[in-house]
């Protein structure tokens, strides 16, 4: 088989799930529509290992290769295709987003198993799973932008799965409504794209831009800006990332899979996959770096006060998407896609082992409430630790490859680009430290109540509440089920850590400086038309940036240890200190706050000025008119249908006299 | 002998019967001047048809008559479907379905 | 002096002489089979239907003149053919629990309805084909006169009557017009012929009196039948009053097979005097689109809804004969098919439900469709977002099309026009995909999730509430009859089909398109 029909199975087997799933919930018995979901992501993955095996068959120059399905509209000018790209970008894509999903699925048969919603929930993540493929697929705008249009979607239908919570339904709402702001902007995008090329076709319009653009006009960045809009309400960067912390709000696997792993990334694949259009708008590739490095900090910061166990490491997710940004804005193409792929490892463990502590918790998310978790649950606490130090940037950790050699691109490249490297190592010691803040916190300390319980065979059980609110809820279908699962019960569960784990450890052998380097290799295929690719660092420049990133990462780490179990109290002085900050923190720098006053509050009171001046002028006499209008003739038509047929026959006959004057008139 | 005679009368015909369907409220009338419409278009059609010298209209005109009896013939069907029902034969009284 | 008798093309008359025969066969077969009458009578009439739509295939692709000129045997034929025979496949079934074929006393009378169905097909066919002036009559009275008929067929019904009494009344005063009109023609050109009348009219007729009001007379008859406003009045209230499977074969078939003859006679035959045509037809064009989509709004009566969506979108449709392209002629054709499917599904969804709920085609009947009878809820919900022209599904490429074709015409403005009343029309279909999934069903009685947001709330996992419980146990007639529900799931999945993957049915709608190419610009 070729790799395109590889490609087309890829697809076409996620939608089965889905589709199974989705009309077959009343008869699947018990986790039926688990394993169903679960076997369909994994022939999906083994259909991307396919395509990886033709992709690698070929000569580096003809790895694009693209397939119709069918052709969709061709008239007048519009050429519209189902068609998809199968190249190395992609396949490297499908195999992050089938495998972590795989793995994924199958921790949440488990994880799922008590919820009334179990189909439900995986026709949704098998249907979240196609079009993320789909959109990775894609070998043209229109594609992708249905593809984007489906993941928001899926997102939003899975935060919102327990539809009886209301912060649930408003998270959704909010992810919703920020990813729409994305969608316009890619559709703008796009349509500027064919007004300027003339097509949507990847291919077409990537070959046909250096030719059309010069470099920095001023068409071209405003492309590139769109595009951005785009990338960063889906990869939650600055300003538009209020959503991906209230997202939450899912079940836990959906925030491993959709708000860590995978959808989140979809961004820096845009930024990625049009960077012949980057590259034409340097100053667009710069103002995207430059956001990326201001929200990886913003992040970081934000993690270290926020108690939440998830919210910490969404803002975690939000910070290491900077570090991709601003890997792909530069030209480090290879190393953010790299990043991109050991952040699926270590973000999808961190997130299952949370999910392992929450249910430990009895649905508990407060780490201040949380520790000496270890003894009771042992597996959880050292895959976990995997997952903090491969996020830390621990040496020999797959983190600590990816991490360094975006900086490392960052320094070689040279000019002001070092500021990069200078922030991405701040970032990476706060990401040191809030990463072991977390598992010092949670598995250290003097155990809790239902730490003890638990290392006594009991798993804590409470009456179910919302854990934001605190309002009381019970277990029927739209809220979560009544049973908890943690890792060391079942099998499931601990397979996924387990795989995960491993891949966090080792997935940086992929690519180490002097040794080997796969990922640079493989990736070149999509970017040979790069001026940037291939401007490498050196060896020895590699190293010394992993030597001063692992000091960097030791060193967070041992004040994280410092702080939270050396002198357990520094913590709270460290607080009281710098109340201010602290405070500032913990309000995540008041974004809210700040859109509460600058975009929702002004809107509120224009819209009470509009209401009280304007409408009287304005509204009445547009808005008011039209609806009268609509209205007006409204009340003509149907009291023209009166049922007297008389009338219907008069109606008739003047309809044919003012027929014939017309012709009268034209004849003469 | 000027066609345009016969054209003239034809339209007094069609125009005596759309009146009558405008102002006349039983249902027989209505259909009787709805008859009267359809042989004023066969008296334009004969006529046309001489003017030409072809046979053609004669032929559509021949046609129609088929037509029309069948038309009378449903419209009688209803109106005794109506009648046995003790509907009232007024069409300004059918105002069951409007709006 | 010896007597010529004209070649007759049987392969080409085929499909009208197994018609015919099919008619003549359900008719007999429906007297001599006095208990088991539906079921012989019905497999009778499909038989006959699908011998003539196997017919039609074979003869697909032909092209050439049948009877002297009288019919034209070419892909625009028929394609309004095989849509007229695909509407009467999909009502056959449809009817059959069609109280209106049960006879006030004992005997049954399926045998009779079913004739006349095929009798109106039967029309239809011959008016596609037809390419003379007395072709075009006959063939128009023999579909109209049946549909007469069956819209009194439920005789116990007042509104039954009504509409049918209306129906004949607005629809002989048309035919009346109609007449007057080709009279006209015929007397300003000397001939029936549409390709002789032509040649007449390009060689200095075009701006003739006696042509132009012939031209006012016969577009008046002509948009009647296709419910073009001004001429639209009788469509809301003969929908309504005419028994649910009647109206869903007149609301696809008759618009199918009045669109073909339309674009005949205006391309073929009045084709030179098209700068005199095509701006009326614009105005006219537009004017529907306006009224149905107004006249729409408020209604209660999914049927009469539908009535007035039926104005709008021949709004829509004529703008493809405005065009005067081979474009948009195509992207009538497309329209036409998609039209068909969209609106046989709603149909079929408002027969199994209209004797179930007591609230009749009212739309309080649909309230809490999608929780209850999810089989009846999708197709009702594709179709209404089809017919809204929601993208991925047939109705969406069908107005893109005549967008395009309008658009290519330097009609631009009717482009938009038809975009305009695309928003529009989404606040009542919109109303009635709501009301199926976002209301609770008859009784008011959910306390719980009334207040989520919509799309996140109404989870099918949930336990029916105990009213709903009691009121699914109590029997209801016509539940689960396959004979309908199927069509219904069948013609949905077609507009998503042909939504997702136009190209065969754009390949089509070319073809039958390319048999007017010699007559258009």
């Amino acid at each position: 088989m070729s790799a395109t029909t590889y490609g087309w199975l890829v697809l076409a087997f996620p939608l089965a799930g889905f589709l199974i799933n989705a009309f077959g919930w009343r008869v699947l018995p018990g986790r039926a529509a688990g394993w169903i979901g679960t076997a369909a992501i994994g022939l999906a993955f083994l259909n991307a290992i396919g395509a990886l095996v033709m992709v690698l068959d070929k000569p580096v120059a003809g790895r694009e290769l693209t397939s119709t399905l069918w052709t969709y509209a061709s008239a007048a000018g519009l050429d519209i295709k189902v068609n998809i790209l199968v190249d190395p970008l992609s396949v490297f894509m499908i195999l992050i987003v089938s495998g972590v999903s795989t793995l994924i699925h199958l921790y949440s048969v488990a994880y799922l198993d008590s919820d009334r919603g179990y189909a439900r929930y995986f026709a949704y993540l098998n249907f979240f799973v196609f079009s993320m493929l789909l959109l990775v697929l894609a070998g043209n705008f229109v594609l992708l932008i249905v593809g984007w249009a489906f993941v928001g979607f899926a997102s939003y239908a899975l935060i919102s799965f327990w539809y009886r919570r209301n912060t649930a339904t408003k998270a959704g709402m909010k992810a919703f409504v920020i990813n729409v702001i994305g969608d316009v902007g890619l559709v703008f995008a796009a349509f500027f794209i064919f007004r300027e090329l003339g097509s949507f076709d990847y291919l077409t319009v990537f070959h046909a831009a250096p030719q059309h653009f010069a470099t920095n006009q001023g068409v071209v960045i405003a492309i590139c800006l769109l595009l951005l809009v785009g990338a960063f309400a889906k990869s939650a960067q600055l300003p538009l990332h209020t959503w991906l912390p209230d997202a939450m709000e899912g079940p836990t696997p959906v925030s491993a899979l959709i708000h860590a792993a995978t959808m989140v990334t979809a961004g820096v694949y845009l930024i990625g996959r049009t960077y012949p259009f980057f590259e034409l708008a340097p100053t667009a590739a710069d103002i995207s770096a430059f956001i990326g490095l201001a929200t990886l900090l913003f992040a970081a910061t934000c993690a270290l006060a926020v108690t939440d166990l998830k919210r910490i490491i969404a803002y975690s997710t939000i910070s290491q998407i900077g570090y991709m940004v601003v890997g792909v804005s530069i030209g480090a193409y290879a190393a953010g896609f790299f990043h991109l792929m050991s952040h699926a490892f270590f973000k999808a463990l961190l997130f299952m082992s949370a999910g392992s502590v929450i249910s430990a918790m009895a649905g508990t998310q407060d780490i201040d409430r949380m520790g000496g978790l270890r003894r009771a649950m042992p597996f959880t606490a050292v895959v976990m630790t995997i997952g903090a130090l491969a996020l830390a940037g621990f040496p020999g950790t797959a983190g600590f490859f990816s991490k360094d050699e975006i900086l490392a691109f960052a320094a070689h490249r040279g000019g002001f680009y070092w500021i990069f490297t200078v922030g991405g190592y701040i970032g990476a010691l706060l990401t040191a430290f809030y990463a072991f803040r977390i598992i010092f916190r949670v598995f250290w300390g003097e155990p809790v109540a239902e730490a003890s319980e638990l290392e006594h065979g009991h798993l804590a059980h409470s009456e179910p509440e919302n854990p934001m609110t605190g309002e009381t809820e019970d277990t029927d279908v739209g809220f979560p089920g009544q049973e908890h699962h943690i890792a060391e019960r079942d099998r499931p569960m601990w397979l996924a850590m387990a795989a995960l784990a491993f891949l966090s450890i080792f997935g940086g052998v992929l690519q180490i400086p002097g040794l080997d380097d796969v990922i640079d290799k493989f990736l070149h295929g999509s970017f040979l038309d790069s001026t940037l690719y291939e401007r490498f660092p050196s060896i020895a420049a590699d190293w010394e940036g992993l030597a001063v990133g692992g000091t960097v990462a030791l060193i967070g780490i041992a004040a994280a240890y410092r702080v939270y179990v050396a002198r357990p109290g520094t913590s709270a002085a460290l607080i009281r200190r710098f109340r201010a900050i602290h405070t500032f923190l913990v309000n995540r720098w008041y974004f809210d706050q700040l859109y509460d006053a600058v975009v929702y509050r002004p809107t509120i009171a224009v819209g009470r000025f509009a209401n009280d001046v304007v409408e009287r002028v304005v509204v009445q006499g547009i808005v008011v008119v039209v609806v009268d209008v609509v209205r007006g003739v409204g009340v003509v038509v149907r009291g023209a249908q009166s049922g007297f047929v008389r009338a219907y026959a008069l109606l008739l006959i003047g309809g044919f006299a003012a027929l014939g004057l017309y012709f009268l008139i034209v004849s003469s | 002998m000027d066609v345009t005679w016969y054209v003239v009368l034809s339209a007094v015909l069609f125009a005596i019967g759309a009146g009558g369907v405008l102002i006349r409220r039983s249902p027989l009338v209505i259909l009787l001047c709805l008859e009267l419409m359809l042989n004023a278009g066969n008296l334009a059609l004969v006529a046309f048809s001489r003017a030409h010298g072809n046979e053609e209209g004669q032929v559509f005109a021949l046609i129609v008559m088929v037509v029309a009896a069948c038309e009378v013939v449903v419209g009688l069907g209803l109106i005794v479907a109506m009648f046995r029902r003790r509907l009232p034969l007024n069409v300004d009284e059918m105002r069951g379905l409007r709006g | 002096m010896t007597f010529h008798a004209p070649h007759i093309d049987y392969a080409g008359l085929s499909p009208v002489i197994a018609l015919t025969a099919g008619i003549c066969a359900v008719l007999v077969g429906g007297v001599f089979s006095a208990r088991r009458q539906r079921l012989v009578v019905s497999v009778l009439s499909l038989t006959t239907v699908a011998v003539a739509a196997g017919l039609c295939i074979w003869q697909w692709g032909e092209r050439e003149d049948l009877v002297a000129g009288a019919l034209r045997l070419d892909e625009l034929g028929l394609a309004g053919a095989l849509i007229a025979i695909l509407a009467a496949a999909v009502v056959i079934p449809l009817s059959w629990r069609e109280p209106a074929a049960e006879r006030p006393g004992s005997e049954p009378r399926h045998g009779e309805f079913q004739a006349l169905l095929l009798s109106s097909v039967l029309g239809m066919v011959l008016l596609a084909q037809a390419q003379n002036l007395v072709v075009l009559f006959v063939s128009l009275e023999l579909l109209s006169v049946p549909l007469y008929v069956l819209c009194g067929s439920a005789v116990r019904r007042t509104q039954s009557l009504e509409s049918g009494l209306k129906y004949l009344i607005v629809g002989s005063l048309g035919s009346a017009t109609l007449l007057y009109g080709l009279a006209f023609i015929y007397g300003g050109s000397g001939s029936t012929d549409f390709t002789t009348i032509r040649d007449a009219v390009g060689s200095g007729l075009t701006d003739d009196p006696l042509v132009l009001i012939g031209i006012a007379l016969a577009a008046t008859g002509l948009a009647f039948k296709i419910s073009i406003a001004p001429f639209h009045q009788w469509t809301p209230d003969v929908y309504e009053g005419a028994p649910t499977p009647v109206t869903a074969f007149m609301a696809v078939a008759t618009k199918a097979a009045a669109f073909c003859v339309f674009v005949r006679f205006f391309e073929v035959a009045l084709g030179p005097a098209v700068d005199n045509w095509q701006p009326a037809l614009a105005v006219l064009a537009a004017v529907s689109i306006v009224v149905g989509n107004i006249g729409a709004l408020g209604q209660s009566s999914l049927k009469r809804l539908l009535g007035y969506s039926g104005v709008a979108q021949a709004g829509y449709m004529l703008v493809g004969i405005v065009c005067a392209s081979a474009l948009g002629v195509n992207a009538l054709v497309f329209y036409l098919a998609a039209y068909t499917l969209m609106n046989l599904a709603a149909f079929a969804v408002i027969v199994v439900r209209e004797r179930e709920s007591g609230y009749g085609d009212g739309i309080k009947a649909f309230e809490g469709l999608g929780r209850d009878r999810p089989d009846l809820a999708w197709p009702l919900t594709i179709a209404m977002l089809a017919l809204a022209g929601l993208p991925a599904t047939a109705g969406f490429m069908g107005k893109l099309y005549l967008i395009e074709a309008a658009v290519d015409a330097d009609y631009t403005w009717l482009g938009v026009a038809i975009a305009i009343g695309t928003m529009i029309s989404l606040a009542y279909y919109l109303r009635v995909v709501a009301a199926v999934w976002m209301r609770p069903a008859a009784e008011p009685l959910a306390p719980e999730g009334a207040g989520m947001p919509a799309m996140a709330g109404g989870s099918p996992e949930a336990d029916p509430l105990p009213s709903l419980a009691a009121a699914t146990a109590a029997p209801r007639p016509g539940t689960r009859c396959l004979a309908i529900l199927v069509p219904a799931w069948l013609m949905a999945g077609a507009t998503i089909f042909f939504g997702v993957l136009p190209s065969p049915l754009v390949d089509w709608a070319s073809h039958a398109g390319g048999a007017l190419t010699p007559f258009l610009a």
